[in-house]
């Protein structure tokens, strides 16, 4: 006790591990008085009715057991606060309220122990206002671990009115396309709701700034304007979140987690680019460098091929393709990308197979043609395959010529052409596939050292030109 | 005709009547594969009649096919992939003053047993690889290597039924079974499930590579290599047209006890089995004649080495490589018969393990370097592991016994990441520390790979809905790339 009382007093800068480890029994512990102390209550109007006038003689003890357990509430509650982890206003109500909480539980206790002495007055008084600083306690307590907007986020409109908050906001469908995302509603706004606001909101409202919606940002808080359009290097906003993070300055402050080089990046960007309240990213004037850094940061990495969904094939179409040797299968349950493969199917492609396989446009993105006789002239209609994503001509005679057809894929990730004849159609072929992830090229008519040059300049892209051999 | 009502079967009961109402035997195998949902459930929006195709997996798959390559026995793992220099020092020393050591299946703990191998790094990971094997520590750089496998049992037949069949008790369908279950097979003249039969049955025999509760045609089809590949392959008729005939009349009868019977299993089964028989008096040969493959090839696989066995696994390995080009879903390569014994060296490690490694590395080597190479690796998944591990000290003087706490596996191609070591064991190798990877857990990585979720893919027997992984598994995320 003398070492807490010590604390008390601050004599202590870091409190010993010991004390936050009871600390943390608080949420523990801190259910029990809430029980006890409003079972305490009940019974006490209970005990009024004929019926449970039995009960009368034991309440105090009810009361006896809430106070007790209110007390080591308060006493974990307080080596909790300790760790200082919590928001300061809050945390002072919530303490003293709860100490309230323990002073009116035992003050019951006393009362209703020697009974008949007090007025009735003073005895209803005491167990409602125990009623209602135990619900306000609880109330902040659940504000200090969950955020003040928990209880109330889902709630419906008019009781979110009533609570004085915003409606809800209308949640932005996911962006999928790089095309269609905008960068203050996908990009700034998002960063500022999940880093800024929790400080930054009508409740808290930090350096009395705002930063829930476009107007509230640009008009700054306590020391002006936060933002000086087209330049980030003089914008208070910029400033804060890229000085070093152990300067006082420093946004987010009190150890919240910082925004991330690709979000720092990205408001840098919007700053400069005149921090408009909406607007698409690739109509802006963007380098290259923020395109990429947006991709990563939207998750867009993936091919966006997959993001669409695609209508269910015809089926006579599906029929006739398998007669004609195709092996087509789904490749995924929750959608109708397919896969076919005609390698096994005995016999040489014809121009009528492929243009069967053309209304499967939309839908196929897998393609096994090896060993299919295909040729330059079938390339022509392959390269309509727009959807593809990974492309089998191996075992084919097919050349330089043919290949240019493919330029149109943008979505192919892998192009098999071992054992082709292609050789440097490819040099003007690479650059338009910009997804191509790997290539296969042994047994064709590029050499090795086209082969290495090219590797060399297509840094992400495998390529593999030989069969190793073991040294 | 009256008496041969005798052999006809009971009428139906309630159960098959509303089974067969369902629509048909085919159709009830596909839903029942992918349609399951508890009683009163809505089914898919998008079901599978609307497009006459398959659901297909259940997420866009990494692998088309696995080819499992089966170190029967048990391959020691502080003397392949896990090395461990504290063996070494303590050489010769008593273990049970080091570690806790476990009863073992023969109980002749001798000393510690340091590796008569020599480790090197290998690749741009520096993987470290035993001398053991020179030819698959050139691929390093494709392997996902991991260390901490774990298996329930101590003993060859449970750990083998469990490694294949994600129980230690017989009777369970095989893995291979349920990949072709789920996925189907892509070749209508070759089975789906294929087992290369190097020479050694594994202990616990044929029911490794059955189909148990799952319908007859999923179970293992069983290849050698050589001259007749399948038993009673070729024709026995002289004349061509007569085979042919007798079949068609086979399938009369058939047909008709069908009409009489209702949809039985093991009939419809027999009559699609003997259909494949007659497709595969084609396609067996002339997928078994390497004719059309280079002498560079052959040389890559080992077919000049001196050692046969070697020459018989490159055999295995090469049809491997032709059995996934042929759409195969499914290929498991049990291993030679060497002089030796299989990986399982009790007494007299040195000799054993030196000549069960020189039979299956060059191939396996030379198998993932020639399917790389083709374009092949990317959707064809290479699983290399036996049943369990071997101790770190010696049973008797120089052998090693039975260790199910830690053994080393490796996969390769399909969504793997290559030059990736996971999990860790304790400093001599004994047990796991680190991220333990169970049986279950590398069951449900495979089929995460070939895009089934694991805990999906299900069977109504015995009134439960069965799985490989039974209620456990959890996906490898660490080694996809």
């Amino acid at each position: 006790m003398e070492l807490i009382l010590m604390l008390n007093f601050g004599f202590l800068e870091d409190p010993a591990d010991i004390l936050i480890f009871f600390g943390r029994f608080h949420p523990l512990v801190v259910h029990l008085p809430i029980g006890f102390l409003i079972l305490a209550a009940i019974a006490q109007f209970a005990s009024r009715w004929p019926k449970f006038q039995p009960i009368q003689p034991f309440l105090h003890y009810l009361w006896a057991l809430g106070s007790f357990s209110a007390f080591l509430a308060v006493l974990f509650g307080y080596l909790l606060s300790l760790s200082g982890d919590y928001d300061t206003d809050t945390l002072f109500w919530h303490q003293w309220s709860g100490i309230m909480v323990l002073a009116l539980s035992l003050a019951c206790y006393l009362v209703f122990k020697k009974q008949g002495k007090n007025a009735q007055f003073v005895k209803w008084s005491l167990v409602v206002l125990v009623a209602i600083t135990i619900t306000y306690t609880g109330h902040l307590g659940g504000n200090l671990t969950h955020g003040q907007t928990y209880l109330l986020e889902y709630a419906p409109n008019p009781i979110r009115g009533m609570a004085g908050l915003p409606p809800k906001k209308e949640p932005r469908p996911k962006v999928t396309v790089l095309d269609s995302a905008d960068i203050y509603l996908d990009l700034v706004q998002p960063m500022m709701d999940g880093k800024c606001v929790s400080c930054h909101n009508p409740g808290k409202k930090k350096g009395d700034l705002l930063l829930t919606s476009y107007s509230e940002l640009m008009k700054g808080g306590e020391n002006g304007e936060v933002v000086v359009v087209g330049d980030a290097g003089a914008s208070e906003l910029f400033r804060r979140i890229t000085l070093p993070e152990n300067h006082d300055d420093f946004m987010p402050s009190e150890g919240k987690r910082p925004l991330t080089d690709e979000e720092v990046d990205i408001i840098e960007f919007w700053i400069t680019a005149g921090a408009f309240p909406k607007g698409y990213v690739t109509k802006l004037d963007s380098k290259k460098e923020i395109t990429e850094t947006v991709y990563t940061y939207l998750g867009l990495d993936k091919n966006s091929i997959f993001n669409q969904t695609v209508d269910p094939p015809n089926t006579t179409l599906i029929d006739s393709l398998t007669d004609n040797g195709f092996i087509i299968n789904r490749l995924m349950r929750d959608n109708y990308f397919l896969d076919a493969n005609f390698s096994l199917s005995e016999r040489k492609i014809a121009r009528t197979d492929l243009d069967l396989l053309l209304n499967l446009k939309e839908q196929l993105v897998w393609l096994d043609l090896s060993h299919s006789g295909v040729t330059d002239e079938h390339l022509q209609k392959l390269g309509q395959l727009e959807n593809l994503v990974k492309l089998n001509l191996s075992g084919n005679v097919i050349s330089d010529n043919g290949i240019q057809h493919l330029s149109k894929l943008a979505h192919l990730e892998s192009l098999n052409l071992y054992d082709t004849k292609v050789s440097e159609g490819l040099i003007d072929l690479l650059p338009k596939l910009s997804r191509l992830k790997s290539i296969y090229l042994w047994k064709t008519h590029i050499g090795d050292t086209l082969a290495v040059r090219l590797q060399e300049e297509y840094k992400n892209l495998t390529i593999i030109y030989k069969r190793e051999t073991y040294k | 005709m009256g008496h041969f009502n005798n052999f006809m079967q009971r009428p139906l009961s309630r159960r098959e009547m509303l089974g067969i109402c369902k629509g048909g035997f085919g159709a009830l195998a596909f839903t029942s594969l992918f349609g399951v949902l508890p009683f009163g459930c809505d089914r898919p929006k998008n079901s599978a009649a609307e497009t006459g195709l398959s659901l297909g997996p259940h997420y866009m798959p990494k692998a088309k096919n696995i080819i499992f390559l089966y170190m029967d026995g048990g391959v020691s793992q502080v003397d392949s992939f896990d090395p461990k220099p504290r063996l070494a020092k303590e050489n010769g020393e008593d273990p049970k003053k080091k570690f806790k050591v476990d009863a073992t299946q023969f109980d002749n703990v001798g000393k510690i047993l340091k590796s008569p191998w020599e480790f090197k790094q290998y690749g741009e990971c520096g993987m470290p690889v035993s001398s053991l094997f020179p030819h698959i520590a050139t691929c390093v750089d494709d392997i996902a290597l991991i260390r901490s496998m774990t298996s329930n049992f101590p003993e060859h037949t449970n750990a083998n039924y469990f490694l294949h069949t994600g129980s230690g008790i017989q009777g369970r369908p095989s893995m291979g079974s349920w990949m072709t279950y789920g996925l189907g097979s892509e070749n209508k003249n070759i089975p789906g499930y294929v087992v290369l039969d190097g020479g050694l049955i594994p202990p616990g025999g044929l029911d490794n590579f059955k189909n148990g509760f799952l319908p007859a045609s999923y179970q293992a089809s069983i290849l050698r290599t050589g001259v007749e590949p399948v038993a009673n392959i070729k024709p026995l008729e002289r004349v061509k047209n007569l085979q042919e005939e007798k079949l068609q009349f086979i399938k009369q009868l058939d047909n008709s006890l069908i009409g009489k019977m209702g949809e039985v299993d093991a009939v419809e089964s027999a009559i699609s089995n003997y259909e494949l028989a007659y497709k595969m008096q084609s396609s067996i040969p002339e997928l078994t004649e390497f004719k059309e493959e280079s002498k560079a090839t052959k040389k890559l696989y080992g077919f000049d080495s001196d050692d046969p066995h070697t020459r018989g696994y490159a055999a295995q390995c090469l049809l491997a490589r032709r059995l996934v080009e042929r759409g195969v879903r499914f290929i498991e390569l049990t291993c030679p018969k060497v002089a030796a014994d299989r990986w399982d060296q009790h007494s007299n490690l040195r000799d054993g393990h030196e000549r069960n490694a020189h039979a299956v590395d060059q191939p396996i080597a030379g198998l993932l370097k020639d399917l790389k190479s083709r374009g092949m690796l990317e959707d064809t998944l290479v699983v290399w592991t036996g049943e369990f591990g071997r101790t770190p000290f010696a049973q008797g003087t120089d052998g090693r016994d039975h260790n199910p706490s830690a053994f080393s596996m490796w996969m390769a191609g399909a969504g793997v990441k290559g030059g990736t070591i996971f999990g860790k064991t304790d400093e001599y190798g004994y047990r796991v520390i680190e991220n333990e990877v169970t049986i279950h857990d590398l069951h449900a990585t495979i089929m995460h790979l070939m895009g089934i979720n694991h805990e999906q893919l299900t069977f109504r027997f015995g009134g439960r809905d069965m799985r490989l992984t039974d209620v456990h598994g959890h996906v490898m995320k660490d080694i996809l790339a």
